[in-house]
């Protein structure tokens, strides 16, 4: 009785152990591109591959407990060369973390900011989500202008919410300090 | 000692879930929002159904008696398990409306039912039969609920719109009373069917 459970569960085990690392590049596919594909498409432009297909994996950092921290890098190409990158950082905001998806030329310049996650005050800081907002960052490059306006830069906040437009211009800054590391370890 | 035909079609009309079983209700409430949906759930139940009776059966005489319930569920849940992960990786937006609803198909008692009444009692080939044509049953039941729900209460099937442009959605055929609405009244369709033929 026991010996035959054991044997069954045994080989349930391994079928789905076998099944879970098959399926595991396409599962992941699919969810970042229904997930995230919105937001890359938003923030390339005038490219010609599949960013998700061409994504590479970059081990940047560790977190809290030591573990390598893995990010994702959506590669923009035009005629088999890449054009842009596309990918994620997070600022502090009002509420919590503010996730940004940040697309960059080879020049270093912003192509697009779109937020993908961020749990601001609805009708105050969450309309940092606005186009009229993200779009102050388009053609911005690593500077003193990107900054909001109080602080001398040229970005104006979204009025009634300086700390969530704080939040997204931290995001966006830490995004393109990491800009340089990751071109050298892209080429 | 029936054919395998009639094990094959009893499936699709004389015992036809849920409708004559009235079994596996959760599933059929549930997800039948739309045709698209009630056709993914079937077909992921038939999958489920099908290989779970094969390998029961196959495995009727060396499960002991005592714990053949626990052996069915683990045979249940692993295929469930693996229609999930396939399901996730080719089929994401149907995984989405889906949601907890395909986990859920362990406990779909249709399943569960086959292997204790069918499979674990009869030999391989008619256990197969059996599995598909219940399968197939299931998935034309849900088919139809989801198709009747969709039209009335979206006014499409398969989203392309279907009635005049002046139609307006009964917006609680596809809230869950509308479920047992739609439900209630096909079983008492196929009653009166069922009753007219014997006289």
């Amino acid at each position: 009785m026991i010996v035959v459970l054991t044997v069954i569960c045994a080989c349930s085990a391994l079928v789905l152990a076998y099944a879970n690392k098959v399926t595991k590049a396409p599962r992941e596919y699919q969810l970042l591109k229904y997930v995230e594909a919105p937001s890359i498409k938003a923030v390339l432009t005038s490219y010609d591959n599949d960013p998700i297909k061409d994504r590479v994996v970059l081990k940047m950092g560790k977190d809290k407990k030591g573990r390598p921290l893995t990010r994702n890098i959506f590669l923009a190409k035009k005629d088999g060369k890449i054009i842009g990158l596309a990918y994620e950082a997070a600022g502090m905001g009002h509420e919590g973390l503010i996730h940004v998806m940040v697309g960059v030329n080879t020049a270093g310049k912003i192509t697009g900011i779109r937020i993908t996650t961020q749990s601001e005050t609805p009708g105050l800081g969450s309309k940092v989500v606005e186009p009229s907002f993200t779009k102050q960052f388009k053609g911005m490059a690593l500077s003193d202008s990107l900054n909001l306006s109080a602080k001398g830069g040229k970005i104006d906040a979204v009025s009634g919410a300086t700390v969530s437009s704080k939040g997204v211009v931290a995001a966006v800054r830490k995004a393109l300090e990491l800009f340089p590391k990751i071109k050298k370890e892209i080429g | 000692m029936p054919t395998l035909t009639q094990e094959f079609t009893k499936g699709l009309w004389k015992e036809i879930p849920p409708f004559r079983l009235v079994l596996g209700i959760c599933a059929t409430l549930a997800v039948t929002t739309s045709a698209k949906n009630g056709i993914g759930m079937g077909v992921a139940t038939t999958f489920v159904l099908v290989f779970s009776n094969l390998l029961i059966s196959m495995l009727r005489k060396l499960i002991p008696r005592n714990v053949r319930i626990a052996a069915f569920i683990v045979i249940i849940a692993s295929f469930v398990v693996l229609a999930e992960l396939y399901m996730q990786a080719y089929a994401y937006p149907l995984y989405k409306a889906l949601g907890i609803f395909v986990p859920l198909i362990v406990v779909n008692c249709i399943i569960l039912g086959r292997a204790e009444a069918f499979a674990s009692k009869n030999p391989v080939l008619p256990s197969l039969a059996d599995g598909l044509g219940i399968g197939i049953g299931f998935t034309i039941s849900l088919f139809v609920v989801g198709a009747i729900r969709e039209i009335i209460g979206h006014g499409t099937f398969f989203s392309v719109p279907v009635m005049w442009s002046s139609f307006k959605p009964f917006g609680v055929m596809l809230k869950p009373p509308g479920a047992f609405l739609c439900l209630g009244l096909i079983l008492a369709l196929m009653n009166f069917i069922s009753s007219r033929q014997k006289r």
